[in-house]
Parts: C-alpha cells; sequence; structure tokens
C-alpha cells in the first residue's frame, strides 16, 4: 500500500517503534485477508456441529462460534470484505469528493456555489444516518454499504481540496503565473495539484480507518453485509447476542477490528505529519523572529 | 488641564513606585548623571545552545529615549522581550545577565515575580495594535483594566481616569470611543489606546517596540510625535525599537545599533550620522542618504506604453446580499516609454488593484487601459501572448512569489515556456544568463527558494520578469517585505536596469521615501481614486490635493533631525 | 440590524438546508424497491387486488410529489401517519421513544465536552507533555474503536466479570463511552485552537499588562476560542448519532435509534421516515443555531 512506500523512503531517517509496528499490523491484517484461501482450510460458513461454542483447540485455532462456525476463518475472510468496502467506499470518497471539488474550481465560482451547497446539504446528514437511508432505498448489501461510505466522505474530501486550493490560490506564485499567461489548467496542473498530492494523501488515510469503522457499525446494525458475507461487524453483530456464552468469540473480531483502525490512524497521523504542507520546504524565518511569534503561554 | 492634574496626583501604590511626576521633579529629565531608570549589563539570550542575543549592555535615564535600531534578526525585539520577562519558553537569560530597574535588580528568570513589574514600573507597546488589543473588549474596558491592575478600585475613578488617559493621547471625543471595539478604530487610534494602556501603569520604562511600522505613514509621523510629547509630560523613560533610521533620529536621544544579536554602534543621532564607526552603520546611513538624494528625474520623452482611461473596480461581496465594495474609481493615467511611474497611496487606496489590473490579473468593470497602444477592453482584458511578454510584474513578498516546491530554474523556465521565449534548448541558456542581469551567481538555479536570502529571492522575481525583455515593468511592493539595506539595493538594481534595457516602470509603494527615489512622476491615490499626478518634484514641493500634502508632510516630519536633548 | 442580518440569513439557510433534507429522505425511502405493502404480501399472502387496495388506501399508488407534500403537510401538523406494523401514530411512537435518546444525547454531550475542554485547558495552562500524550490517545480511541467494540468491552468487563452493572437498560455506561468518543474527536482540535489563542498578540498584551495567568486565561483567551468551541460542539453532533444508534442497540434501550432500526428491518416506512427526520431536523436546526450564535458572538464574523 501506498503508505508503506511513502513511509520506507521518507529519506533513510529512522523509523519511530510505533509508526514500525503500525507497518507490520497493517501488513499482516492485508497479507491474512488476501492469503485466507490458502491459510486456512476451512470454510468460514461451514458449522462444525460436534464442536459449538468451543475455545482454542489445534483443528479450530481461535475457536469456534455458537453456530460451531471458525472463528479464525471467520476473521480472515471477513477481513477480506472490510477491508475491501473501506478502500473501495474511500476511493469513491475520492473520486467523488476531489473529482467534484477540482470540477466546480476548474468550472468557475457559480458552479462551485451550486456544488457546495450540495455537499453541504450532504455533510448534514451523519455517515450512519445516510446508510440507512441509502440502505431502506437500495436495499441491504456490499454496494449500498460502498455507495453510502463514498457519499458520506466524498464532503470532506471536497472541502479539503478546496481549502487546499484557496490556500494554493492565494499565493503571490499563482498570480504571477498568471501574468506570464498561464491557465486555470496550468496553474492546477503546475502549482496546485502537486501541493494538494500530499494533502490528499494525508486525507485518505484519515478517511480510511473511518470508512472501515462506518462499514462495521453498518454490519453491526445489520445494515450491511448479508449472512453468509462474514464481516468483523457482522461478526460482533452475530455474537453479541450470545456474549455471556460466548465472550471469546466477539473478542476477536474485536480486537481484530481495533487493531488494525488503531495501526491506520497511527500510519495516518505519522503521514499527516510527514507531508504537512504547511512544514514541507517552508523557509525558516529568522530565528528571532520566529521564536517570538512562538511565544506565549499562559503564565 | 484636569486630565494632567488627576493623572499626577495618581496615589502611589503598595509596591511603592513612584509616580512619574515625582521621579521627573526629582531630576532634570535628560541629565545624564542622574541614575539611570533601566540599566542592561552584559544580556545575553539564548536558546537551544544558540545565542540569539550576546553582551548588550546601555542605561537609559529618566526621561530619556534611547532607540534600538536592528535589522530583522537582528536581536532587537528579543531585548526588548528580556527586559519584560516576556521570552518564550524555550528562551532563556544568561546567567551573567544583569537587569536593574531604578537600582533594582530586576528577577528576570522569576515570572510570577516579573509579573509585579509589567503593568506597573514598565510597560510596552507593541508593533501591530489591531492584533494587539483584544477583539472582544472595548477599548475603554482594556484601559480600565490596566488602571484595575495598578490598583484603581472604585469603578467611577477608573473611568474618569480612562477618560483622562484618552484625552492626554491627544483622542478626540473618548467617551463615544470608549464604548467601541478595536476594530472599529482606525489604526493611528487603536495605537493611542495602546499607549494610554501603558500610560495608566505609570510606568518608569516604556518599551515601544516598532510602536508604528504597521501604521500609514501620515500616521506614523503623528504617533511618533505624540511619544515625544507624553515623554515630556510624564518624564519616563522610552525604549524605542525601531528598523527605520530615520525615525530613530527623531525620536532618539541616542542611539544604539544592533547586528546578529551583538550592538555594533552607540552614540548621540548626530554622531552616528556623521561618524558611523561599524561598517553596518555607515551601511544604514548610506540608505538614508541614497534616499534623501534622488537621482534626477528623466526626461519626458517617447510614444505612452500605458495610457489608463477611467478605470473602476469593485472588490467582489464577500457574502451573498452584501455590496460590492469600491476599490478604484475613474483612476486615469498615462506612462511614457523609458520613465517611471511612482503610484503611492496608504493600505487601502487601491494601488495594488491598480498594478494587478495593469498586468492583465483582475479585469475592471469600467474604462479601459491601452498598453503600447492596444485597448485592453477590447481583448476584454485577457492579454494576448505578444502583450504579455511585453508586459511582466514582480511582487511584494519575494517569498510567496516562488513556488517552494520548485527550483529557481525550474520557477524561471515557467515564463519561458508559456510565453514560448526562445528556443526550447536555449531556455536553460537564458535562466542562467537572467541570473546574472540581477547579479545573482547562475549556481543558484539549482537550490529551492528557502536557500536564498529575501533579497535573492526578489532578485529572482526580478530576473524572471525580465526574461522576456518587458517593455513596461509593474514593480508591486517589491522592496516593503525587506531591510533597509536590502531593499535600497534592489531599487538601485531597478534603477540600472531600467538605464541599460530602457523600460518603463510602473513602481507602486507606501513609502514617499523609496517611491520618490525610484520615480519620474509620481500618482498619489487616496480611497481608490487619483488625487494628485505629476513630476515628482512638483508634486513633493507643492502638492495640490490634501492627501498628497499629508503624505508629503509626514516624510518631511521625519526627515529633519529634531534633537529633543537640547 | 446590521448585525442580525447575517443571523437571519444563517437561519434561512438552515431552514433550506432542512427542507431539501427531507425532500431527499422521503424520496430515498420511496425509491425502495418493494413497499410496505410488498413485505406484509410476503408475510400474510395478500392476492395482488387486495395489495393495490392497500396501497390505495395508503396513498402510495400517487404521484412521488403530491405524496411529499399531503406528508409534509401533516408532519409539520405533528402528524407522521400510522406505523404500517403495530397500527398506531407514528407520532405517537416517537414521544414514547424520544426521552431515552435525548437523555442519552444530553448525558453524552455534557460527558464530550467536558472531558475535551477540562484536558485542552489542563495541558494549555500546565503545558504538560502527559496531558498532552492523553489527549493524542483519547483522539487516536475516537477514530480506531468504535462505540459499539467499546460497548461490548465494557458489557464484558463491568457486567460480566465484575458485576457492576445491569447489561440491559443501565445509561451509565453507554453515556461514558460515547462521551469518550465525542471527547476524543474534538479535543485534539481545542488543544491546537488554545496552543493558537495563547500565542495570539492580544495575549501577550495583557501579559505586558500584569495581568495574573487566571485573568489571562478567562478574559483573554477564552472569548477567542469559545466561537471555535461553538462549531466544535456542532461537530460532534454526527458522531452522537452514531453513538446513539449503536449503543440503543446494544443496551436494548427503547430510543429513537431502536425503533428506526426496527422499521428498517420491517420495512415500516412511515417510521423510517418519521425519525430520520426528526432526528436530522434536530441536526440541522443544532448546526444552524450554532452558526447564528458564532456570528452573534464574534464581533469579527459580522463585520
Amino acid at each position: 500500500m501506498s503508505p508503506a512506500g511513502t513511509m520506507a523512503s521518507g529519506g533513510g531517517r529512522r523509523m519511530a517503534p510505533g509508526t514500525a509496528a503500525a507497518l507490520v499490523v497493517v501488513g499482516a491484517i492485508v497479507l491474512g485477508a488476501v492469503a485466507a484461501p490458502w491459510l486456512t482450510d476451512l470454510s468460514p460458513l461451514d458449522q462444525d456441529l460436534g464442536g459449538l461454542n468451543r475455545g482454542p483447540s489445534a483443528e479450530h485455532l481461535l475457536g469456534t462460534d455458537v453456530l460451531g462456525r471458525d472463528i479464525l476463518a471467520r476473521l480472515l475472510w471477513g477481513a477480506r470484505t472490510t477491508l475491501m468496502v473501506g478502500t473501495l467506499g474511500t476511493l469513491l470518497a475520492f473520486a467523488l469528493g476531489a473529482g467534484v471539488g477540482l470540477a466546480a474550481i476548474v468550472f468557475g465560482r457559480l458552479t462551485e456555489t451550486l456544488w457546495f451547497a450540495v455537499i453541504d446539504l450532504v455533510r448534514a446528514l451523519p455517515a450512519t444516518l445516510l446508510g440507512v437511508l441509502l440502505i431502506v432505498a437500495l436495499g441491504s448489501g456490499m454496494a449500498p454499504v460502498v455507495i453510502a461510505l463514498g457519499l458520506s466522505y466524498a464532503p470532506l474530501v471536497a472541502l479539503v481540496v478546496r481549502t487546499a486550493h484557496a490556500r494554493e490560490a492565494a499565493r503571490d506564485y499563482v498570480a504571477a503565473a498568471a501574468s506570464f499567461g498561464g491557465g486555470r489548467l496550468h496553474v492546477l496542473v503546475h502549482h496546485i495539484l502537486p501541493n494538494l498530492a500530499g494533502t490528499l494523501v494525508t486525507q485518505a488515510a484519515i478517511v480510511l480507518p473511518r470508512c472501515i469503522v462506518t462499514e462495521s457499525v453498518l454490519s453491526f446494525l445489520g445494515l450491511g453485509s448479508s449472512p453468509d458475507e462474514p464481516t468483523w461487524g457482522r461478526m460482533i453483530a452475530d455474537a453479541s447476542r450470545f456474549i455471556e456464552k460466548a465472550p471469546h468469540a466477539i473478542l476477536a473480531p474485536i480486537v481484530a477490528l481495533v487493531v488494525l483502525t488503531t495501526a491506520l490512524s497511527i500510519l495516518g497521523g505519522r503521514l499527516r505529519r510527514a507531508l504537512d504542507p504547511t512544514r514541507a520546504a517552508v523557509a525558516p524565518a529568522e530565528p528571532s523572529a520566529a521564536i517570538l511569534a512562538g511565544e506565549g503561554a499562559l503564565s | 488641564m484636569t486630565a494632567t492634574t488627576e493623572l499626577r496626583d495618581a496615589p502611589i501604590d503598595a509596591a511603592g513606585h513612584r509616580a512619574p511626576s515625582a521621579a521627573a521633579s526629582d531630576r532634570t529629565p535628560g541629565d545624564p548623571r542622574a541614575v539611570p531608570v533601566l540599566e542592561v549589563h552584559d544580556l545575553g539570550i539564548r536558546t537551544g545552545g544558540r545565542d540569539l542575543v550576546a553582551g548588550v549592555t546601555f542605561s537609559i535615564g529618566a526621561g530619556r529615549t534611547l532607540a534600538l535600531i536592528g535589522q530583522s534578526g537582528s536581536g532587537k525585539s528579543m531585548t526588548a522581550a528580556a527586559i519584560m520577562g516576556l521570552l518564550p519558553p524555550d528562551v532563556t537569560v544568561s546567567a551573567e545577565t544583569r537587569i536593574e530597574l531604578d537600582g533594582r535588580r530586576l528577577p528576570h528568570a522569576d515570572d510570577g515575580a516579573m509579573r509585579a513589574f509589567r503593568g506597573t514600573a514598565l510597560a510596552m507597546v507593541f508593533q501591530d495594535p489591531m492584533s494587539c488589543l483584544n477583539p472582544f473588549m472595548t477599548v475603554g474596558a482594556q484601559i480600565e483594566e490596566a488602571l484595575w491592575r495598578r490598583g484603581v478600585v472604585d469603578p467611577v475613578v477608573r473611568r474618569e481616569r480612562s477618560l483622562a488617559l484618552m484625552a492626554a493621547v491627544e483622542l478626540p471625543t473618548p467617551e463615544s470611543l470608549r464604548r467601541r471595539l478595536p476594530h472599529e478604530l482606525s489604526g493611528g487610534q487603536q495605537q493611542r489606546i495602546m499607549l494610554a494602556m501603558a500610560l495608566a501603569a505609570e510606568p518608569r520604562l516604556l518599551i515601544a517596540d516598532e510602536p508604528t511600522s504597521a501604521l500609514d505613514a501620515s500616521v506614523q509621523a503623528e504617533i511618533l510625535a505624540l511619544l515625544a510629547r507624553l515623554q515630556a509630560r510624564f518624564g519616563m523613560a522610552i525604549l524605542f525599537i525601531t528598523h527605520d533610521l530615520a525615525a530613530a533620529r527623531r525620536l532618539g536621544h541616542e542611539i544604539m545599533v544592533m547586528r546578529h544579536g551583538r550592538v555594533v554602534d552607540f552614540g548621540a543621532p548626530r554622531t552616528i550620522f556623521t561618524t558611523p564607526r561599524h561598517p553596518h552603520t555607515r551601511a544604514l546611513v548610506a540608505v538614508r542618504e541614497m534616499l534623501e538624494r534622488p537621482p534626477a528625474p528623466r526626461r519626458s520623452a517617447g510614444t505612452p506604453v500605458l495610457e489608463i482611461a477611467g478605470v473602476g473596480f469593485d472588490y467582489p461581496p464577500r457574502r451573498f446580499l452584501d455590496r460590492p465594495s469600491p476599490a478604484l474609481r475613474e483612476v486615469s493615467l498615462t506612462l511614457t516609454a523609458g520613465r517611471s511611474l511612482g503610484v503611492i497611496g496608504e493600505s487601502g487606496s487601491g494601488k495594488s488593484t491598480l498594478a494587478a489590473i495593469v498586468a492583465g490579473l483582475k479585469t475592471p468593470i469600467s474604462g479601459d487601459v491601452r498598453l503600447f497602444g492596444t485597448s485592453l477592453a477590447a481583448h476584454r482584458f485577457a492579454l494576448p501572448r505578444a502583450l504579455r511578454r511585453r508586459v511582466q510584474i514582480v511582487f511584494q513578498n519575494p517569498h510567496g512569489a516562488l513556488n517552494p516546491r520548485h527550483t529557481i530554474a525550474t520557477a524561471m523556465r515557467e515564463p519561458l515556456d508559456l510565453l514560448h521565449i526562445g528556443p526550447r534548448r536555449a531556455r536553460p541558456e537564458r535562466v542562467a544568463e537572467a541570473l546574472g542581469w540581477v547579479g545573482l551567481d547562475p549556481d543558484l538555479r539549482l537550490r529551492h527558494p528557502h536557500a536564498l536570502s529575501g533579497g535573492q529571492r526578489q532578485r529572482v522575481a526580478i530576473a524572471r520578469a525580465l526574461l522576456s525583455e518587458p517593455d513596461l515593468l509593474v514593480c508591486d511592493e517589491v522592496v516593503s517585505a525587506l531591510d533597509a539595506t536590502v531593499g535600497a539595493e534592489i531599487l538601485d538594481l531597478l534603477r540600472r536596469l531600467q538605464a541599460e534595457r530602457g523600460f518603463a516602470l510602473m513602481f507602486v509603494g507606501h513609502d514617499l521615501e523609496v517611491v520618490r527615489w525610484i520615480a519620474d512622476e509620481i500618482a498619489v491615490l487616496a480611497d481608490g481614486r487619483l488625487v494628485e499626478h505629476g513630476p515628482a518634484d512638483r508634486v513633493l514641493v507643492a502638492p495640490a490635493s490634501v492627501a498628497a500634502r499629508r503624505l508629503v508632510e509626514a516624510g518631511r516630519r521625519a526627515d529633519q533631525p529634531s534633537d529633543p536633548a537640547k | 440590524m446590521r448585525r442580525l442580518l447575517p443571523v437571519v440569513t444563517a437561519l434561512a439557510a438552515g431552514l433550506a438546508r432542512a427542507l431539501a433534507i427531507v425532500a431527499v429522505a422521503f424520496f430515498l425511502c420511496r425509491v425502495m424497491p418493494g413497499d410496505v405493502v410488498d413485505v406484509l404480501g410476503l408475510e400474510g399472502g395478500l392476492t395482488d387486488a387486495q395489495q393495490a387496495e392497500l396501497r390505495a388506501a395508503l396513498g402510495l399508488d400517487r404521484p412521488v410529489i403530491a405524496q411529499f407534500v399531503d406528508w409534509g403537510a401533516q408532519a409539520l401538523g405533528g402528524d407522521f401517519g400510522r406505523s404500517v406494523r403495530f397500527d398506531r401514530p407514528v407520532a405517537e411512537m416517537l414521544v414514547h421513544a424520544a426521552p431515552v435518546t435525548l437523555e442519552l444525547a444530553l448525558g453524552s454531550f455534557g460527558v464530550g465536552i467536558g472531558l475535551a475542554f477540562g484536558l485542552a485547558i489542563a495541558a494549555t495552562s500546565l503545558r504538560s507533555r502527559v496531558l498532552d500524550a492523553v489527549i493524542d490517545a483519547l483522539n487516536v480511541w475516537s477514530i480506531a474503536v468504535p462505540t459499539f467494540c467499546a460497548g461490548v468491552v465494557g458489557i464484558i468487563v463491568f457486567s460480566l466479570w465484575l458485576g457492576w452493572l445491569p447489561v440491559i437498560g443501565s445509561l451509565v455506561l453507554p453515556i461514558l463511552i460515547i462521551g469518550l468518543d465525542n471527547a476524543g474527536q474534538i479535543v485534539k482540535l481545542v488543544r491546537e485552537d488554545l496552543a493558537e489563542a495563547v500565542m495570539l498578540p492580544h495575549v501577550r498584551t495583557a501579559r505586558a499588562k500584569g495581568l495574573s495567568p487566571w485573568r489571562i486565561a478567562l478574559v483573554h483567551v477564552l472569548p477567542v476560542a469559545a466561537p471555535i468551541a461553538l462549531v466544535l460542539s456542532g461537530l460532534v453532533l454526527s458522531g452522537l448519532v452514531a453513538g446513539t444508534l449503536t449503543m440503543e442497540i446494544l443496551f436494548g434501550l427503547p430510543g429513537i435509534g431502536s425503533l428506526m432500526l426496527n422499521a428498517v428491518h420491517g420495512r415500516d416506512l412511515p417510521v423510517v421516515l418519521a425519525a430520520v427526520t426528526v432526528v436530522a431536523v434536530a441536526l440541522v436546526a443544532i448546526n444552524t443555531l450554532v452558526d447564528a450564535l458564532h456570528r452573534l458572538i464574534d464581533p469579527r464574523v459580522t463585520r
């Protein structure tokens, strides 16, 4: 994945242990999801009727749930759906958000105003509520979830694009380019997009874990996947009815989900600091002036 | 005046600080033998193992002003912050430092103990009064807060005292101004409020850190004059920090020059001007002398390159339903080949908007601009490429004008590629050559902007604008963001380039001295209208409009070395 | 008047937004494949004729726009129709469910805002690295730990293992969990905002005046931070929706969230529509009020 590549090539600096651990975790989960068919012979759906709700054993490494399904197999296959839906939702959010944001900018003020009125509207609906509505309209399944995720997070991306664009467009070098006859497209390609790229990558790192969490919330509410399509949220929902009988069945997907999103958000935080456009490539101001500006604190 | 008596009868506070009037009557103001109010000995300021200020020693007597002058990064503001105990958390004062106020050592390392001195014996005014006032409090309440700090508990007395202070700083109608919020006041009024707040402390020492730098020229002169009058009346010592040698000469009994955190020169204003010892002081004085003797204007000749006819411009409304605010109204000007036109005005006068219109960056709502005889209105103000080559613009902030992600070479390739200048293969060569025109090492082209100094960046911006061999160069406040010595070099460079290449120059500025130095003719803008246009000499000697007269008088007052000591 | 105009425009914009959202919700509920009659038909074996009759009775055979106008007019009068499943007035069901949700939402909002501002103010005035680390951790927590996961673990730990709280029906744990999540979402922004506020020049002026740290914090820093605080409290709301929904389900609380979700599963459209409308309009109303308040108290915005 791209965060890994960017981080590793970060100028030969030594990686913080937290970052390294997060990378390992994300890598392992992605690998597990991709290699699920080869990692386990057991199907996530087959019920071992002789071994309902068992603890870990040689046969079932993480035990079985109340229906006798292998938890590890469900976890691995569930990772596929969870990651897939989260990634697709993020991609859709970016395609919609960045697309609409940039198009609105290129086509001028009126289009911009119109589009951002629409975006404002979508933003007023929380992701969960939008998900509920879309699933009501489109029926349950993975596609409505992806659409709901894309629609919910697209406004965030569009706003980020607009803010970054406004910040860049006010620069004198953009005015200078215009004075050399550079049109909107030239300015966009040469000055704004390169400065925007970092912001977008950072934003992706923020949106991806949110998509994964929202997907799990919707699955938990029974609005996402169908029962024969395991996701972590669904596993938690299924097992939550038997918390008292089978706590291990519910803890496994929770731990997996929290570990993944924590690792992703740690990576996102590192990425944000590494690519922060307000820090990157800005001249160090006069030392004393910079320090004076940082003066303050309450005491 | 009742205001005076009320202020002078101020009670002595618990800490036993004398009111300024008592101090003033003890000694003749300006008597050098008197015990100094402030004595700074071997001041050192460090951060992260680096010296920001080292070995600074000076003293200021009651009723005296020390003008501390230096360019950005010289450590002058740090020095002030150290005296006030307002240094940032990670900046420390060295152990050898001794700072004494009226012979008592200040506990500069102990913030809690320093607080007892701030707002009582020590007061300070800062550069940008708008942002230095609390936007949520009425200005009257902010002055009263300072009085409350000084122990004036009775609200009625506090009210009266604050009105008296506002009268003392020569604010008109204190009773109605009192209830306003800072943003409802002009910059000059805001700084007067800051001064009233400082006076409320009845300070022994007033530190004024660039108190006029954020203000318009005519207001600057008024504030400086007010500072001198207030000192004469209240007798406090003033540490006046500035980057402007003219202002230092005007207000200082002594001038101290700092550079890279050290004192490089010290003396009476006359000595500093006539026999500057340090090369840096000599450079500063040379800039003054250069600006005071502008070269002779060139003769008017040649064809008009720029004809502005009845141009108007509105800023778009910021919000739906707002009305657009006018920026320019009916401005008409002409400029002939090879000459330079100075456009001067205070902030908000519309001068930068005019520059942007001429460079084809903004579209006026009315009127026409003819460049080299071609009507821009006919092209809907979208300049055709052939015309773009002939007009170029340089901006104020040399850092913002260069994309931080691009090398100098990439930045300079941009106009060559966009304007199709010369054959593609010859372009790298031309970039190197252009850097030579402005006195830069061609090797700099591989660097990024942040590796260059402000002056170097501005030279790059000028070289880039010259790549297309323009016949008209628009310079929008190109030296305003630079230190005086660097700015003077840029001015000199512009003039030399103009002589070599013969382009016409439209130079937009707010500093009369700078504009006068470079311009053959001067246009004065006020509130979006052209109020004066003529040969530089005529506008300066006999300004016809009120706005021009204000500018000229402000400049003249700043020029005259009034030596308050005599 | 000049000061009120932006407030009026903010309110008008809010009204338009609420209307648009309700319309979107209405149409999304109408385009679904298979309406309530289909569901009932499958369950109860209604004939085609009976289904058509039922549709006509429910007004489902009329043009969507007309349906929307009728429904909107009735909704304004507090009549959201009848639940198809339970054959009760929807409004009655909402009124019955609202107190639980309100209690949950207000409680966790209070916990969230209190925790976020308490931590941020403490970290700023004490310049404490430990508190900054706590803030960072809380922030990661809110991004990475969905409220329902925290809820499940909370149930296991506090109810099953420690036996402190009853699993079902108690509001304490849900309020704490949502509050923690809300706090995590804004605490970092509040902290950054305060860090910026203490560096403002007018705060330096206040220090130069020799004022006490407390007076500086209360009179000169907090008013600057207050408008942003308002905006941030608006931000918390959408997290609140997801939080209350999942918590109501997990803890078996009979609030609007449970009502809505059960209706979704049962295709009880009048109920879904009413619940979504109430929640969305409430959100828009709060955001609009926040916006209007912001414009009213910040002298610089109204300029």
